[in-house]
């Protein structure tokens, strides 16, 4: 069996850092011309969440594939340009299930296993939608939380599985079941026998979530992919999400501070006063300390450094409360035009609180963060 | 050994560098602070500077070499590589660039080598007991007599005017002009009858500082930096200087009683708290300013390399100012009634104690944290300033109290 952890992440080797700076450039223009805020509220109507021609262009970009490596269609890329590209999603509030397919290419390289390797990465590459459930109820996304059993042939699953991002809609599924030996990765058909999907309502209009309900479903476990297999799949998740968080952050502070700059009020700018000053250069330290640790968390994780558990601890929570917190103060700092649906500001708080949860709290994350440190 | 090293390859120059450190540097000193210095340094620093190592981006004709950056940092890294102070002080040494920048020849050649070599040492005669974050206020005095400038006024935070031979001084010079344009920036020498240093006694029971009061003392005109009257430019140079410096480091514990002083982590395990969960989560977030800090400074060195200007660099002193601040909290909270202590018979809580007074040192030292936000919201994000109402109007009409 190849050590995962050597296979995990080719990127080191095959994208350079200008590959990735031209890769991003043309993300980011790409969200500029095709997904501006009309996109995201039409999005927020639909039962998808996404919009498929946008979708398709981003599968066109190599986007989709980005973890895949070569041999299976993909641009070969690891944590450095998923954090990168997610920073450009956080900012653009894209609710396509991209987070997703990073993550199942992670799951799915991290498995071990050609056969689903030879199968399944090519597709997630064209853009296939993945989904995976990671936990049930409790919502934690730890061993403690996963609330699927497999038989003891482990060829079907029973239980539930809770907050699956685009579960509803997916067209490649895996799940994370309890087996006789610990845990198991398991290959679902979307539309097998006794699985039911319900679509679950979210305060963030944009997310897509769905609790799935397993009556002795059928099952194939994927090859030696056991609980490990998941949490270096978290770890990718979650400097994945430390990019769209960083982004997000700094693309509501650009908007709040742009604001402040013409928005008069006692015959000056508001951003004059000390009260708004102060405000936005506090969150501007919160900002560029996202930015910061979501980057190196991406690094540590590229090249599998000996200090990698406690940098994505660490941007998992500093990214987590800078975000909720730049996007609340956004909303204080506009004033009354904020307390409308009609402005964007709410559109990131609600991402922005959505994010804290993903994956496990700010919480979890600072005692994962002593751990690491030995504490 | 005289000849500029402009046309030298980077081997040879590091050759010779090399071959001058193997031949000279024996010794281990610590390195040298604008503060601090001793003879065995100063001996060292004169070599260095007579060596033309000191400042080698500088002119030749000014202790230097003319060489490019690169070229440079050659030099500095082959001292750095063996531990030997007194190379790259023309990016580190700011009076002595406040010096070279806008001295007058005859200053620089009066001062320029002894200043390089630890030999004329320097203090800061900025901030007033009437113009602390408003430095634009200050109302020291100079006025011209002859070839000289009289000084009446008072100065305060003045680290090493005991000791100093010179002070770098901003005073008001026209007092008809607007605030910003009616001071003046001299070299002013500290060793004179009209100059009387007197020890501040600091709110952490320590004497670092001193007030400076002086009565008719004398400054040549020739020691006058920049024009007349445009001494306020002079001075953001020396400020932005000192803000930089004080993101990077700050004073740890005093006591330093065993490895676990400055370990937080250490700490909470003594004091039987490291499983408390709700102390963990506070010891985590504290932990973490810290490291976050570090990671923000190595993006913002990581950018400057590149050529991108970062917007961290102007973070850092704030960002560090949290740090100090929420350290202590928590060394106390560690501590509980503990902390009612204090003296070397209680090394813990005179640290807690200790370091909860002196993190003032950064939030109000170098510009206070609201200046320090003030100067982030209008340079860094573009923010319009606070209108001013003193900014136009002649100084001896600007009210003060």
């Amino acid at each position: 069996m190849p050590a995962p952890a050597a296979r995990c992440y080719p990127s080191a080797m095959t994208i350079t850092a200008e590959d990735r700076v031209a890769m991003t450039d043309a993300v980011r223009r790409l969200f500029a011309d095709q997904h501006d805020e009309s996109v995201v509220r039409a999005n927020m109507e639909t039962r998808s969440g996404f919009n498929a021609a946008f979708w398709s262009a981003l599968a066109d970009l190599g986007v989709t594939g980005l973890m895949v490596d070569p041999d299976h269609g993909g641009l070969g890329g690891g944590p450095l340009e998923v954090e990168a590209i997610m920073e450009e999603a956080g900012a653009a509030l894209l609710g396509a299930p991209l987070l997703s397919s990073f993550m199942a290419t992670a799951l799915i390289e991290g498995s071990g296993d050609s056969d689903a390797k030879s199968r399944l990465l090519p597709a997630i590459a064209q853009g296939r939608i993945a989904a995976l459930a990671l936990t049930g109820d409790a919502g934690t996304w730890t061993e403690d939380g996963v609330a699927l059993i497999a038989d003891r042939e482990d060829t079907a699953l029973n239980g539930h599985a809770s907050f699956v991002l685009h579960g509803a809609n997916a067209e490649l599924l895996f799940a994370i079941a309890r087996t006789v030996d610990g845990f198991g990765v398991f290959e679902v058909a979307p539309d097998a026998a006794g699985l039911k999907s319900m679509p679950l309502p979210t305060f963030d209009r944009t997310l897509r979530l769905a609790r799935l309900t397993f009556d002795k479903v059928p099952a194939h476990r994927l090859d030696a992919a056991g609980w490990s297999a998941v949490a270096r799949t978290l770890q990718l998740g979650l400097v994945a999400l430390a990019g769209e968080q960083a982004g997000g952050a700094r693309r509501v502070l650009e908007m709040t501070t742009q604001y402040a700059k013409v928005r008069y009020q006692f015959g000056r700018a508001i951003g004059s006063f000390q009260a708004i000053k102060h405000m936005a250069a506090n969150l501007l330290l919160e900002t560029e300390s996202a930015i910061s640790t979501a980057r190196a968390a991406a690094a540590a994780l590229a090249h599998t450094a000996n200090d990698a558990d406690e940098l994505v601890a660490l941007a998992a929570f500093t990214c987590a409360d800078a975000y909720d917190r730049v996007a609340a103060d956004a909303i204080q700092m506009h004033g009354g035009i904020a307390f409308t649906w009609a402005h964007p500001a709410h559109l990131y708080l609600r991402r922005a609180r959505a994010d804290v949860q993903l994956f496990g709290t700010p919480a979890a994350h600072r005692e994962r963060y002593l751990k690491a440190l030995g504490a | 050994m005289t000849a500029t090293a402009t046309s030298m390859s980077d081997e040879d120059l590091r050759e010779e560098v090399r071959a001058w450190l193997t031949q000279n540097w024996k010794d281990h000193l610590p390195a040298p602070t604008p503060w601090t210095t001793s003879p065995a340094l100063r001996a060292w620093l004169g070599k260095v500077v007579d060596a033309r190592w000191a400042v080698n981006r500088w002119p030749v004709e000014w202790h230097g070499r003319g060489l490019s950056d690169t070229q440079a940092k050659i030099v500095e890294q082959e001292f750095h590589a063996v531990r030997a102070p007194g190379a790259g002080q023309d990016k580190t040494h700011f009076y002595a660039i406040s010096a070279l920048t806008f001295g007058t020849d005859a200053m620089k050649r009066q001062l320029l080598r002894g200043m390089l070599a630890g030999e004329i040492t320097m203090c800061l005669l900025y901030s007033e007991p009437g113009a602390g974050s408003d430095l634009a206020g200050v109302r020291t005095r100079a006025e011209r007599d002859g070839d000289d400038f009289v000084v009446n006024g008072q100065k305060v935070w003045t680290s090493g005017a005991a000791s100093a031979d010179y002070g770098m001084l901003i005073a008001r010079t026209d007092w008809n002009a607007p605030k910003h344009r009616g001071i003046s920036f001299f070299f002013l020498p500290m060793k004179q009858k009209g100059v009387e240093v007197r020890p501040l006694r600091q709110v952490t029971d320590e004497s670092h500082f001193n007030e400076v009061f002086f009565t008719d003392a004398r400054v040549q005109a020739e020691n006058l930096l920049g024009e007349l009257n445009n001494g306020w430019r002079v001075l953001q140079t020396a400020l932005a200087y000192e803000r930089s410096v004080m993101g990077e480091a700050a004073r740890g514990p005093r006591r330093n009683s065993g490895r676990a002083a400055n370990d937080l982590i250490a700490l909470t395990r003594e004091a039987g708290r490291l499983s408390d969960p709700v102390l963990r989560q506070d010891l985590a977030r504290v932990m973490s300013y810290r490291r976050v800090n570090a990671l923000n400074n190595a993006r913002a060195k990581a950018d400057l390399e590149t050529g991108t200007s970062s917007p961290i660099m102007s973070l850092g002193k704030l960002a560090m100012s949290r740090i100090l601040h929420e350290e202590a909290r928590l060394r106390t909270a560690l501590l509980g009634a503990g902390s009612l202590l204090d003296g070397a018979a209680f090394p813990r809580a005179d640290d807690a104690n200790f370091l909860t007074l002196n993190a003032y040192f950064t939030s109000i030292g170098g510009g206070t944290d609201q200046i320090q936000r003030n100067i982030i919201g209008e340079r860094v994000l573009g923010l319009p300033k606070e209108p001013e109402v003193d900014r136009d109007i002649p100084f001896r009409e600007v009210r003060a109290g």
